[in-house]
């Protein structure tokens, strides 16, 4: 009896013609996913098999793999031959291992792709809850709200049973939808941001913006380990990090008070994007959210979607804090974001930010600091890590 | 690298570290063994008991060897705490370190404990009438540090006991001496426990003691073996203890003019800062205060931009507050001593040891001024 883990698709199985792209993807991330273990994957209607996940490992990679975009959740099964005795005998022998509560409802689903099996699902739910229930007397049926859920499913090679089911991220596989650069500030939202756009199979590359020597080395590492964090969702991460002082100095000492910050978040915008094409990324995202702060107004994001060409994507557009916060728990990423260091964004601020800049107004401001040397400078300087 | 954060820590001395470093090769023997090497080793720590026992005034027998400011802390109240039956009151003071604040926050949480905390004046001392009206009959402990380590306020330990002594005379009378041990000309007042830490004084970290007046009831710290009079136990930290007998032993050589030498330097730096406008001094007057710590708000610049951009230049020294643009980062004894906004957030803190220089001084002067002018250009406006 080998030990295997089963992986259910999440949106992949609406996919049509190009389903198989999607499906060789998936596939490819779950053999990176579980490295440095070694693993063979096969594809069989709707499911893929992992096989050869040592068993004192086969948690972890479970835990692993519910990060991994593009599944919807993943079981770890016993693999018999489709003789019925042998099912059974897993079956028993897997309901001994697990819980062991007084007493227990119990339900068996069968599933049956293999239509030639003698038994039909039907049959296979009656027969093995009955074997069941004669092997523990702490059983009781409960076909409609089981705590203990015997699933046994018949395919064309061999027969799958399997109690607990694991919840993945869903989403599609990374890498089958392109690159897209992330600004990472090292706050709450620009990971979530990050992890958003990869969940729907995006890979990630990530540019942060540094004040050296004003912000704290402890700033940087921070967002290196924000990184790392969602890396755990995507393939590898290249992490830019860029000096931006000069650029900052020259804003404040050139550029009228009220607009500093959104001229600093133009300039943002245009290393970014340039940063981004040379690497082959298509698009750009940030953690921006309607109106939570002067740079993110419908008039301020108007002016800095005007400094770029590439798409932008702001998947928190529509978010109050409170939600964003909750999603960056769950993703793991809250504890390192609160960590409190100045960031390149807090260091140097006006007191009163102007709200509803003019973009006409704006670009008449921009150009009171000759910024394409300095521009060209930080990206020159940038370093690059990765992760 | 000029190095002006001496309170958080020092460099550790020459001879400390060859005290040290000898007693992890040579005599690495556990003074708890039967052996000679072993009782000799026993000896030696007793020796360094005697030190310590001198610089603070007391018997050998009344040193409690651990492993630094913060267990010295812990132990000196749970110490008393458990000695104590029914509902206590136990008081602190709303400037007091972490290790002891935090202690008594955790305490509010359990009933029989009612849990006050001594606000302190503009400069940081101990509102000596606030802490009157506090002690009662059934009050358990006082805990009260003797330097302030934000601003180097001296708090006035000698009042302390007088009020006790009228109101709480069955109180057992704490101070947290980490920032004070060595520093100040009085003698160690008169108090039942305190706390010291060797890394403050060119010892190296993770040593220390708690003083333990005889016939304090006292409880002791953590439990094991039995070591230290069974008041604290754990094998003897041999290369620490030795290591801070022989920084006590340099320390206290000349010990007056180093204190002196530390306050000149102070007031040298501080008049090197005159001509800069909008600088207030936090705390004491230079002349009251602690001689090794030094506290500056420089108005409109932002305390941890200019930390990072004075370390770019050469210079380590602390902020007073850690983060002013979030919440947590807000300094609580600042805070307590009503400094706050722009005062807090550009607050800095100086503190020297006897092994700064006068060049020192004026090199960080002069690079404070262009430092601080510089960013005040780009102060929120």
């Amino acid at each position: 009896m080998e030990h295997v883990i089963l992986v259910r698709y999440a949106e992949i199985h609406l996919k049509g013609l190009n389903r198989p792209f999607f499906e060789r993807k998936l596939a490819d991330r779950i053999v990176d996913a579980l490295k440095p273990n070694t693993v063979k994957v096969e594809r069989e209607q709707g499911r893929i098999f992992v096989y050869g996940v040592p068993e004192d490992v086969l948690k972890q990679a479970v835990d692993k793999l519910t990060r991994v975009f593009g599944i919807h959740s993943v079981s770890i099964a016993r693999c018999v031959e489709k003789d019925w005795l042998s099912i059974c005998d897993a079956a028993v022998e897997m309901v001994s291992e697990g819980k062991t509560e007084d007493r227990l409802s119990f339900k068996v689903f069968a599933r049956r792709a293999d239509k030639r099996f003698r038994f039909s699902s039907e049959q296979i739910c009656h027969e093995l809850g009955h074997i069941l229930l004669e092997s523990f007397p702490h059983l009781y049926v409960d076909v409609h709200n089981p705590s203990l859920k015997v699933t046994v499913e018949i395919r064309q090679f061999a027969a799958f049973i399997y109690c607990d089911e694991y919840m993945g991220c869903g989403g599609l596989p990374v890498g089958c939808n392109g690159k897209a650069m992330l600004l990472i500030s090292g706050g709450i939202d620009s990971p979530v941001a990050g992890y958003m756009i990869a969940k729907r199979g995006v890979a990630i590359d990530a540019v942060h913006f540094y004040s050296y020597p004003y912000t704290s080395p402890r700033a940087r590492d921070k967002v290196v380990e924000l990184a790392k964090l969602i890396s755990r969702y995507t393939s590898e991460i290249n992490l830019y990090l860029v000096p931006f002082t000069e650029i900052q100095l020259a804003i404040y000492d050139g550029c009228p008070q009220s607009e500093t910050t959104i001229i600093m978040r133009m300039q943002m915008m245009k290393i970014a994007e340039r940063i981004a094409l040379a690497h082959g990324c298509q698009a750009l995202i940030t953690g921006e959210s309607l109106g939570q702060v002067a740079s993110q107004t419908i008039e301020s994001l108007n002016v800095t979607n005007n400094s770029v060409s590439l798409p932008v994507f702001r998947p928190l557009i529509g978010f109050d804090k409170e939600e964003i916060v909750d999603k960056a728990l769950k993703i793991g990423t809250y504890e390192t974001s609160i960590q409190p260091f100045e960031d390149c964004c807090t260091v140097f601020v006006p007191q009163h930010p102007t709200t509803k800049p003019k973009l006409e107004k704006l670009l008449e401001s921009e150009k009171l600091v000759d910024f394409e040397p300095m521009i060209a400078r930080a990206i020159e300087n940038c370093e690059l890590v990765k992760i | 690298m000029i190095y002006l954060d001496n309170s958080a820590t020092t460099k550790v001395g020459q001879a400390a570290a060859q005290a040290s470093t000898m007693a992890m090769t040579d005599m690495y023997y556990n003074p708890a063994s039967g052996y000679n090497a072993a009782v000799q080793t026993e000896k030696r720590v007793e020796q360094a008991r005697q030190v310590m026992a001198r610089a603070i005034g007391c018997d050998s027998s009344e040193i409690v060897f651990t492993s630094g400011g913060t267990e010295s802390n812990n132990a000196a109240v749970f110490g008393t705490l458990i000695k104590t039956r029914g509902k206590v009151r136990i008081i602190t003071t709303a400037a007091e370190h972490p290790s002891i604040f935090e202690q008594f926050r955790y305490l509010e949480r359990i009933e029989r404990f009612d849990v006050k905390y001594t606000p302190v004046k503009q400069d940081g001392s101990v509102n000596l009438e606030a802490l009157e009206e506090m002690l009662t009959e059934d009050t358990a402990l006082v805990s009260c540090m003797h330097v302030n380590n934000e601003v180097g306020a001296v708090f006035d330990l000698r009042s302390v006991r007088e009020l006790m002594s009228k109101r709480s005379p069955n109180a057992v009378l704490h101070s947290d001496g980490v920032q004070a041990f060595l520093k100040l000309e009085e003698k160690t007042p008169d108090v039942d426990l305190y706390s010291v830490s060797g890394h403050k004084f060119h010892a190296p970290k993770g040593v220390g003691f708690l003083y333990v007046k005889s016939g304090t009831n006292f409880g002791g710290g953590q439990m094991g073996g039995g070591q230290e009079r069974n008041l604290r136990s754990g094998t003897t930290n041999v290369p620490g203890i030795l290591g801070m007998e022989q920084a006590v032993i340099d320390y206290t050589q000349d010990m007056t003019q180093k204190h002196d030498y530390m306050r000149r330097l102070k007031q040298r730096l501080y008049s090197n800062l005159r001509s800069l406008p909008d600088v207030l001094l936090n705390g004491p007057s230079l002349a009251e205060a602690a001689p090794h710590i030094l506290n500056l708000s420089f108005l409109g610049v932002r305390a941890e931009v200019l930390m990072h951009s004075m370390d770019e230049r050469g210079v380590c020294l602390a902020t007073g507050s850690a983060c002013s643009t979030h919440k947590k980062g807000k300094n609580r004894i600042l805070t307590a001593m009503g400094i706050v906004g722009p005062r807090q957030e550009g607050a800095i803190r100086i503190s020297l040891s006897p092994l700064n220089t006068e060049d020192e001084m004026d090199l960080t002067a002069q690079i404070l001024f262009e430092q601080v002018q510089f960013l005040r250009r780009y102060r929120r406006r």
